[in-house]
Formats: C-alpha cells, sequence, structure tokens
C-alpha cells in the first residue's frame, strides 16, 4: 500500500489526541515538554544535520524567543500570539545574523562562536535582572487560562506538526539537497552554482526561528523563564536528542527527543545516574550507529510505504523515495 | 562572447599565499571551442590558476575578464551560473548524497529549472557518462575513476561554456581513462571548450590542441603541442634546471 507510513502516523496522531484527554496530568506534562524538545532537535537536525552547521547557540535562540514574547506581552499588552510571532521573527533576524558573521567558520570554531553566542546571551538575561529579573526568574503570563494542560498539549501538538510540515516541506525541496551539499563540500557546492552564503544564512535564520517558536511557547507554559533555558546544560541534552535518534533526518530526531525526555522520566529513580546512562548510550551511539539509533527503524518503517533509500522528493518526482 | 573570440581571460594574474607568488602576473586567455592542455611540474601553479578563473580564490592582482565582463573579486557561484564550471584535483563529490542527487544539484541551481526536467537531463547525463547504473549509490562508495567521470557529468549539468579539468587523469585505471578521454572528446567536438591540467603527458599531449606550461608560477610557454614539447625553456623546467 503506497503512503502505508503516512497513514500509520496519521492513526497514531488522532489516537494520541483522542486519548489526551485521560492521560494524567503528570505525564502529559512530560509529553508537551517532549513537543518542545521536538520542534528544538528537529530544527537543531535542520541546521547541523542537513546544512552541516554545528551550532551549540540553538538553545539561546530558544531562551531568546521565549524572553522576548514574554517582555513585549508585559510592557505592550499585545496578544500572546503576537508576541511570540515577534520572538520568532527577532529569531530569525539575530539568527540570520549570526549565520552572516560566521559564515567562514565550520567543524570546531563554528561550534565554539555560537557557545560563546550563547553565554553572552545567559550573561546578559542573568545580569540585566532590571529587565529580565534575572536568576530569580521571569514571571511571564499564561497562554491559556485552563484548570487543565490540555489546550497546551493540543498548541505543543499542532506547533510540532506545523513546524515538522513547514521543515519537511523545505528538506524535500531544492533547498533541502542545496543544504546537504554544502554539507557534504562547500567549495565544491560554489562550483555547482550554489549561492553557499545566502543558502548558509538561510538555515541559520530559519532554525533559530524555530528555536524561538518553541522558547515562546514554552515561556508562556512554563510561567516563568530563567536564564538557564539557553545554558550548555540544556543545549547538550538536544544535542543527545538528536544524535541519539539521527540527526540528518527531522522524524528521527524529534524520536529523539521523546525517547530521551520520556527515559529520563521513567528513570528518575535512579537519581542522577540516569544521566551518565544517557551518555553511554551517546557514546555507543557515536561509536556503533552514528546515524543515530532510530535511524534504521525510520527507513525501514517508510519502506512499508513503499518508499525507499534514495533521492528525495525533488530528485526523482514520481518516485517513491523519501527521505525525511 | 568578447568580440576577438575569447571567452576567459586572465590577465596579469597575481596570487601570493604569504612570501610564496603561486601566479606571477600570468596571462592566459582560452577562445571559445579550444581545447587547452595546462601542464607544468608540480608547484608551478596551475591549480592556483584554475582556482583565480573559476572563482575559488580572488587575485592580488590582475583581472578575470568573462565574455568580456569583469568578474574577478565575484564569488564562484556567479562563475558558475555564467557558464565556467570546473572539477577538483582531488575529486570533490557530495560523498554522502546518491550519484543522482550529485547531478541534480548543479542542474536546480539554473534559473526555472524543473525538478523532473532536471531529473530527465541528470538520467540521460549518466546515460553518457556509463554510471546509469549506479544511479542509486552514495557517490563516495563509487571507485576513483567513477568518481572522476561523476565530477565532470556534475560540470555538464551546469551546461557551462568551458570546463577546467584540474587532474582528470590522476590515479584513473587506464581502461576508464580511455573512456574519460573519449567523453571529453566527444564534447570538444559538440563544441564544448576545455582547459585540462594534468601530469600524465601521454593524455594531454592526445588531446589538446593547444599547450600551455607553467613554472614557478610565470607562463613559460603557450602553442600548438609540437612546438611546446621541444621548447627549450620546457625542457628546462621539467629537468628542473
Amino acid at each position: 500500500m503506497r503512503h502505508l507510513h503516512v497513514y500509520i502516523l496519521l492513526a497514531v496522531a488522532v489516537l494520541a489526541l483522542a486519548y489526551a484527554p485521560r492521560v494524567n496530568p503528570y505525564w502529559m506534562h512530560v509529553a508537551i515538554i517532549a513537543m518542545f524538545y521536538g520542534i528544538l532537535a528537529s530544527s537543531w537536525s535542520l541546521l547541523a544535520g542537513y546544512a552541516g552547521l554545528f551550532s551549540l547557540g540553538h538553545m539561546a535562540f530558544a531562551s531568546i524567543g521565549g524572553y522576548a514574547s514574554a517582555l513585549l506581552v508585559q510592557w505592550y499588552g499585545i496578544p500572546i500570539p503576537l508576541g511570540m510571532a515577534a520572538g520568532v521573527a527577532l529569531c530569525c533576524a539575530l539568527g540570520g545574523l549570526i549565520g552572516w558573521v560566521c559564515l567562514r567558520m565550520s567543524g570546531p570554531y563554528l561550534a565554539i562562536f555560537t557557545l560563546g553566542f550563547a553565554e553572552i546571551v545567559r550573561i546578559t538575561f542573568s545580569t540585566e535582572d532590571d529587565i529580565t529579573a534575572g536568576m530569580a526568574g521571569l514571571h511571564t503570563e499564561p497562554l491559556f487560562r485552563a484548570a487543565t494542560r490540555l489546550p497546551y498539549f493540543y498548541t505543543a501538538f499542532g506547533l510540532l506538526v506545523v513546524s515538522l510540515a513547514l521543515m519537511g516541506a523545505i528538506v524535500q525541496s531544492r533547498w533541502g539537497l542545496f543544504l546537504r551539499a554544502i554539507r557534504e563540500d562547500e567549495q565544491a557546492a560554489a562550483a555547482s552554482g550554489i549561492d553557499v552564503a545566502r543558502f548558509r544564512i538561510l538555515a541559520f535564520a530559519i532554525a533559530s526561528g524555530f528555536a524561538g517558536l518553541a522558547g515562546g511557547f514554552y515561556g508562556h507554559y512554563i510561567g516563568i523563564l530563567t536564564p538557564s533555558l539557553g545554558g550548555l546544560d540544556l543545549m547538550a541534552v538536544l544535542v543527545v536528542m538528536a544524535v541519539i535518534g539521527g540527526m540528518e533526518r527531522l522524524p528521527t530526531a524529534v524520536g529523539g527527543a521523546f525517547a530521551v525526555e520520556f527515559l529520563l522520566e521513567l528513570l528518575r529513580e535512579y537519581g542522577q545516574w540516569r544521566l551518565p546512562i544517557f551518555g553511554v548510550i551517546l557514546l555507543l551511539t557515536m561509536r556503533f550507529a552514528r546515524n543515530g539509533l532510530l535511524t534504521p527503524f525510520w527507513l525501514h518503517f517508510v519502506r512499508l510505504g513503499g518508499g525507499a533509500r534514495g533521492a528525495a522528493a525533488v530528485v526523482a518526482p514520481g518516485r517513491k523515495d523519501s527521505r525525511a | 562572447m568578447s568580440e576577438n573570440g575569447i571567452l576567459i581571460e586572465g590577465s596579469r594574474v597575481t596570487k601570493r599565499f604569504g612570501g610564496i607568488t603561486a601566479n606571477d602576473g600570468v596571462d592566459f586567455a582560452v577562445a571559445e571551442g579550444d581545447l587547452v592542455g595546462l601542464i607544468g611540474p608540480n608547484g608551478s601553479g596551475k591549480t592556483t590558476l584554475i582556482n583565480v578563473l573559476t572563482g575559488h580564490l580572488t587575485p592580488d592582482g590582475g583581472k578575470v575578464i568573462l565574455r568580456g565582463r569583469q568578474v574577478s573579486g565575484k564569488p564562484a557561484h556567479i562563475y558558475a551560473a555564467t557558464g565556467v564550471a570546473r572539477t577538483f584535483q582531488s575529486t570533490q563529490l557530495f560523498g554522502r548524497m546518491t550519484v543522482l542527487e550529485n547531478l541534480m544539484v548543479p542542474g536546480l541551481t539554473r534559473p526555472r529549472s524543473s525538478a523532473h526536467e532536471v531529473a530527465r537531463r541528470a538520467r540521460a547525463c549518466l546515460e553518457f557518462l556509463n554510471l546509469a547504473h549506479l544511479e542509486q549509490l552514495y557517490a563516495k562508495n563509487l571507485s576513483g575513476g567513477q568518481q572522476k567521470l561523476l565530477e565532470l557529468g556534475r560540470c555538464l549539468m551546469l551546461d557551462p561554456a568551458i570546463l577546467f579539468l584540474d587532474e582528470p587523469f590522476a590515479g584513473v585505471h587506464p581502461h576508464l581513462r580511455d573512456e574519460l578521454i573519449k567523453r571529453i572528446e566527444e564534447l570538444h567536438r559538440a563544441g564544448r571548450t576545455f582547459v585540462v591540467v594534468d601530469h600524465d603527458m601521454e593524455s594531454i599531449l592526445r588531446i589538446s590542441r593547444r599547450l600551455v606550461v607553467m613554472a614557478r608560477g610565470r607562463k613559460i610557454a603557450d602553442g600548438p603541442p609540437e612546438a611546446v614539447r621541444t621548447d627549450q625553456a620546457v625542457l628546462a623546467a621539467y629537468a628542473g634546471l
């Protein structure tokens, strides 16, 4: 049956939405946070997995999106969705700027540069406590005044689906092909006619915009924002999620986010030992499954729908192949 | 093209790396339909000249004129869009992309290109290069010779006016080298312009209509292969004199 995997995913999504009201608040919270990380992991995958731009500043953009939205709502009383949209726009602009500044950097240099940027953002939010309330945390307007988390669950679900649809459209288009070509060899990509600078800036802007969206939602869901949102600890968690799942495909990165978030909760009884466990999983993944633990399962799953390893949709129109 | 038939011209090209002058005021012009062999001992500045003429390096002095317009300083993708294609000394493919995708990339950078049409052209190109049966393989899994052929195919997908091939025969099995020479000759007969850099003198002499020799960053000879191969300056350069 053609596109069987798509129908299965749709059925799972419908079941999840229908079953959601019966989930207890604790696990619903875990699911919401997993979806928050899902948006972040997939957008980081777009940047690091597709374009090969290994940024350690992704959580800083989530933090900027969150603070921007919260402060705009607080200062000007604008509707929260408008505040979140402004946060996304700001992150896109800043992401593009960072992409432009580090055009000639790659690998460890880019990682260190973006790490430095993230630290500047975090320290600024910590220090400017007149504006951000510093480490005490900035109280934010809730997105919904509801007795349950259900509206947040549906919103997170909607944001994740829309984000994946938009990013999926990008990676399946010629832009996705160009980003992968840049990842493989920038010089050869330029010789092939790709405006490498433009696409690197675009990749940074788009990925940062989605990070800002996730951060905006998070701020108005949790109710308080602290500078640690943009810190290296959470960035490391995000990298672990994407790498364990498979950073070269959006669905596997999201799968990694869900797997790590739920496993962290399930292993809570082991206290701090659960973190070294993930460290070991990460080491094993890098040693034995560099494409991520979930990638083989995802490829097998896609083949159920008649797809096979090979060219993206843009490459072979009319074929059954699918990559993302 | 410019009025005098020159497609691309490097005028007084100078390029320095630290204290080393890789190109020292080199004049190099290629007319449409030419097939130029560019040779010289190691370190003579051949690849640097190609890098300058294809936009991968900005010259410190002199200029590059493409179809009568000064283009030096512009990025490489602008050169590619204007019909300048190149291969690299060490093959530079998109390793973890399929053979077909490698050809799709340059095709899709062309304005108003449709994925369907580009895929059709890419498959026709793979047929021409005898690589059609490998289209779903990752490029990194091809043999050295097949990779050279694929790199040539990637150039062709730009529908270029001129192709710069940097050491296309290096490390290639003789059978595939003959295949490569056959394809270059076919394309030249069809009107393509080539500049071929290589150390394989037999192959270069076989295909070139004009031979340019470089030594120590300067052009020391330029003319028909028969004349250049007996040039005293060339013999001295190769003998290390």
